[in-house]
């Protein structure tokens, strides 16, 4: 199922990129988007890609909602907070959580431990001790 | 009308540009320079679109999404450079 | 017909002119004496919501290139995001690999 996933976004980049919605480019496009390489092993279950895909479309209006608290408040403090990662994560979704956590203009993603953590920044109105 | 709002938004553009043009200038410490060209590149795409908009010729909107994509994908490269660099 | 262009019109110019504030917004922190993360936070307000707000705009306006606009808030979203992450890995983690 994770495989459809895969071919309709290459599908869909495709049309946004060509603009051309004749036979012979929805066959071109098809082609195309089968004969990329794509990884067989690990693929992650289906729940967590829908998941992780409609966090990514409400991550947008809530990017914007933070950056108007910036702007309103100011946040001046900075600190490092250590944030878990879900367990049964395949690369694919741990990019998905990095650019969801970093999207957000509160946080940023320093670094991803092999562990299983994520070092984040974060800025705030107060100083945590 | 539409002429000279977008006039209007082009110039304010480009005194939005002249910020981080002086913080390259002025700034000595290696990616705080980083940061601002970053800044300039994007900054730059968006008034390439708008004079794209403004000509009503799309494929000089076509350069700027090449621009977007090629160039912040060769500061990444520029940037594991220098931490190779600094590492070494 | 005729006042929905007048209503989609002046919504374009609105979000133009919040994606113009959020320029001026971010960009003003450049100059300010604060760490390279701090800078980045402030960054990502102005060029990629400011951005992506000013691409939307244009969209309201010429909605008949719809496919190069939603190609161009694509990029930018991501691109900048990732540009971001590598900038704050790269700058921050001192001396040791991984």
């Amino acid at each position: 199922m994770v495989g459809y996933l895969n071919l309709i976004l290459r599908l869909g980049i495709w049309f946004l990129l060509t603009a051309d919605l004749s036979l012979a480019n929805i066959l071109i496009g098809i082609f195309v988007a089968l004969i990329l390489p794509q990884s067989y092993k690990n693929k992650g279950a289906l729940k967590d890609w829908l998941k992780a895909l409609s966090e990514t479309l409400i991550a947008i209006p809530q990017a914007y909602m933070e950056a108007l608290e910036i702007i309103i408040r100011p946040h001046n403090y900075e600190a490092i907070i250590m944030e878990q990662v879900r367990p049964n994560r395949t690369p694919g979704l741990i990019f998905l959580d990095i650019f969801v956590i970093t999207f957000t203009p509160k946080t940023i993603v320093l670094k991803y431990h092999e562990k299983g953590q994520y070092e984040v920044h974060h800025v705030q109105r107060r100083k945590k001790s | 009308m539409n002429i000279i709002f977008m006039n209007v938004i082009l110039i304010a553009m480009i005194l939005a540009l002249l910020i981080p043009i002086v913080e390259v200038c002025k700034d000595n410490n290696v990616w705080q320079k980083m940061l601002a060209l970053s800044s300039i590149s994007s900054k730059t795409t968006m008034m390439i679109f708008i004079v794209s908009v403004l000509r009503d010729d799309w494929m000089i909107g076509v350069v700027a999404v090449i621009i977007l994509s090629v160039g912040n994908a060769g500061f990444m490269l520029m940037a594991h450079i220098m931490k190779r660099m600094r590492n070494a | 017909m005729e006042q929905y262009q007048y209503i989609v019109d002046i919504l374009s110019y609105v979000c133009i002119g919040i994606g113009i504030f959020f320029w001026f917004w971010g960009t003003s922190h450049l100059t300010k004496n604060r760490s390279v993360l701090f800078k980045l936070h402030s960054l990502s307000v102005a060029d990629t919501l400011g951005s992506m707000a000013i691409v939307f705009g244009l969209l309201l306006k010429i909605p008949s290139e719809w496919p190069l606009l939603i190609l161009a808030i694509i990029s930018l979203a991501i691109w900048n995001t990732m540009l971001g992450y590598v900038l704050a890995y790269c700058s921050s983690t001192r001396g040791d690999h991984d």
